[in-house]
């Protein structure tokens, strides 16, 4: 069997969460450049695993696009975890895994024991296993981690991994469930302990908690689809690992030239043939400042940057030789230094004045400096402002910071920012005039 | 490692629950062990606990992802648990009432408030805890730093009276929610993908007219949260205008304004 891609699945549940409720069925199609079949076959999967998931009954499986709609105060649940339990199993292995890990999980039982409890457990309508597909199906939960063989005497039992149940008091459980939850959802990468704040989530309303005792914290603010790019993190990351070049199919979430040409909305409208890419990967970067990733790599043009989420068809290729890969790998690092997100480009100093709030009370604007101004250094300060001063690669990505700040920020330097800054304030300014 | 395991389908996982099988991968306890390096994991357990969780743990292999992935534009981590987080966590479980002294801003300080607790947020941009309660002389509902919290006690309150109270916050955040409506200035739709980005933490609606080829965010907030979503609208500048939410328009205009007479390019005779 091929293997498996949930390219479409991702694609399409990003659109759903940036764009929620602005396209209709053919828009949205045409834009993934899928058909309006294939749009509704795709729909149809994921409201069957949200349905499954999260145990709902038919009636509440509402509309899709609203089920999944962000409802901050409702839940911290991560709304687009649920893809990650998209990969498709027969029926007669998923009855099989679950009866297996079932039993194990009230005694350990050898292989022979274990099929005899197949035979009698499974549902008559499911094809009987034989001794050779049990032992299959406990090496593949071995090999997961889910179980473990004990002893070495023939023939070998097995037991489930539940030590945290098993060994953890209800109190401790829920110390662990507490950390789980903040680490998953404060630190980088999030998805294995998103999976595991789900099971013990589950753990715990078993124990009879309440939606109160199992979701206590709320996180502000969250880039929702941030977790889906995971997806690829780690088959990139063992790739670098193993100096490994890469192919796929690429598709630019920025296609000016399209845009151009076609008098439509470009991002996603997706050409249907992407790009093929070969490459090699060096580093995988996170941005906070809008929750995106970017592989970035070297390739026949030097320094390559790719969003993440227009990589589909990843594959590894050949590896290359270490010593260059790390020479390579130095020269990124190098050019990254002074990138206030991933520009490559030559460093400039820029110099602004931040204007401290006048009330009495705490200075909100240097805290959120010294918060998120990255190496940046605070160089002069008096009563009234202080003076940050940062090198960085290029002005255009911390520009938005600098602005966010609004009347609180003046740019000193360079010029050519300054003049820059002006001419955007005076274009937002004629927006509200008539106000 | 692959995140698409046979063993997390849904399937899988919904008859698992329906058994009330536990079940855990060598992937979330590689995390787990690699999370339990952060200094902040001691704040979380008591030392038995650790204890415990690292010796169940030797036989896994840690999560490494740090040598080859770069975070960057990340906040300062000031405070990611809290010590208040563990007993303050339990007192909403149990819908206790509470008895709590904090201060303000100010450094006024109020002592022994009786409160119901609500919920414990963390705030992403200003990496801090807060409890969230109501407060049940001034009905009030209160958003109050951990690290203001002087003191917090429980107090017994009848279950029935704390239940009444939870119900009700649940009604007064929706009451309280307003709507801003941004347009994307549709020159700027080659950018769309970044401007939703930067949306995308919020509440919100999307729509799209096809014959103007224009979009329009609908976002849904409480007041306070209005003073993030300036930021943002700063942050993204001339993309996107405010149609709707007289507040949000007015604070713009007062921005721009004052911006441009920090520049000394407007004057008086302008305004």
């Amino acid at each position: 069997m091929a293997k498996e891609s949930f390219d479409k699945e991702i694609q399409f549940l990003r659109m759903l969460v940036l764009t929620s409720g602005a396209y209709n069925r053919q828009q949205f199609a045409k834009r993934l450049g899928i058909s309006v079949n294939t749009f509704d076959k795709t729909i149809r999967r994921l409201k069957e695993i949200v349905q499954a998931t999260y145990q709902l009954p038919e009636d509440q499986g509402k509309e899709f696009t609203e089920g999944i709609r962000y409802n901050y105060y409702d839940s911290a649940d991560p709304m687009l975890l649920f893809l990650f339990r998209a990969k498709s199993l027969k029926e007669s292995e998923s009855q099989r895994l679950s009866l297996l890990l079932g039993a194990l999980s009230a005694l350990s039982l050898n292989v022979h024991e274990l099929l005899d409890y197949c035979m009698n457990a499974l549902p008559t309508n499911l094809p009987l296993p034989d001794e050779k597909t049990i032992r299959k199906d406990l090496k593949y939960l071995e090999e997961v981690g889910v179980i473990q063989k004990e002893g070495d005497v023939r023939p070998f039992k097995y037991a489930i991994r539940n030590e945290f149940i098993r060994e953890l008091t209800e109190d401790e459980l829920l110390d662990l469930y507490d950390f789980v939850d903040v680490m998953a959802n404060t630190q980088t990468p999030s998805v294995q302990g998103y999976l595991l704040r789900d099971g013990l989530k589950k753990q715990l309303i078993r124990g009879h908690s309440d939606k109160h005792a199992v979701e206590p914290f709320l996180y502000k603010y969250h880039y929702h689809s941030r977790i889906l790019d995971e997806a690829h993190l780690f088959t990139i990351l063992d790739a670098i690992r193993k100096h490994r070049k890469v192919r796929f199919l690429y598709f630019s979430p920025k296609t000016e030239k399209s845009y151009a040409s076609k008098n439509t909305n470009p991002l996603f409208e997706r050409e249907t043939e992407g790009k093929s890419e070969k490459t090699l990967p060096l580093k995988v970067v996170y941005d906070h400042q809008y929750g995106r990733w970017y592989l970035l790599s070297y390739g026949r043009e030097g320094i390559r940057k790719y969003r993440m989420e227009g990589i589909t068809q990843f594959e590894e290729d050949e590896a290359v030789d270490p010593a260059w890969f790390e020479e390579k790998q130095q020269e990124l690092q190098d050019k990254l230094r002074y990138s206030w997100l991933i520009d490559t480009g030559a460093p400039v100093t820029v110099r602004a004045k931040f204007y401290n709030p006048g009330e009495s009370g705490p200075n909100f604007v240097k805290q959120r400096v010294l918060l998120q101004g990255q190496w940046g250094q605070i160089v002069e300060e008096d009563g009234d402002s202080f003076t940050y001063q940062i090198t960085v690669n290029g002005t255009t990505e911390i520009k938005p910071w600098l602005r966010s700040f609004g009347s609180s920020c003046e740019v000193l330097e360079p010029v050519r920012l300054r003049r820059e800054m002006i001419a955007e304030w005076k274009e937002i300014r004629a927006y509200y005039e008539s106000v | 490692m692959n995140l698409f395991e046979k063993i997390f389908n849904y399937q899988i996982i919904s008859r698992l629950d329906d058994t009330g099988t536990f079940m855990v991968t060598a992937h979330e306890r590689s995390w787990l062990k690699a999370m339990l390096q952060h200094p902040v994991a001691s704040d979380a357990f008591t030392p038995e606990t650790m204890d415990k969780l690292k010796s169940m743990l030797t036989k896994d292999e840690q999560m490494e992802t740090s040598a080859h992935l770069i975070e960057k534009a990340r906040s300062r981590e000031k405070q990611v648990y809290h010590p208040l987080l563990r007993p303050l966590r339990r007192l909403i479980m149990n819908r206790s009432g509470i008895r709590i002294t904090h201060c303000l801003r100010s450094g006024k300080v109020y002592s022994n408030q009786l409160g119901v607790p609500y919920r414990l947020e963390y705030s992403m941009v200003k990496r801090e805890w807060y409890l969230l309660w109501h407060h049940v002389r001034n009905r009030a509902f209160m958003s109050t730093k951990l690290d203001k919290i002087i003191s917090v006690t429980e107090e017994a309150l009848p279950i029935e009276r704390v239940n009444g109270i939870l119900e009700r916050i649940g009604q007064t955040l929706d009451n309280r929610k307003t709507e801003v409506l941004i347009e994307i200035i549709p020159h700027y739709n080659p950018e769309l993908s970044r401007i939703l980005y930067a949306l995308s933490c919020f509440e919100k609606e999307v729509q799209y007219d096809a014959q103007q080829d224009t979009y329009t965010v609908e976002v849904c907030l409480l007041g306070e949260e209005k003073e993030y979503l300036l930021s943002k609208l700063r942050f993204l500048g001339k993309r996107v205008r405010v149609l709707e939410g007289n507040y949000v328009k007015k604070r713009m205009l007062e921005a721009s304004t004052k911006a441009l007479e920090r520049y000394g390019v407007l004057g008086e005779d302008n305004l």
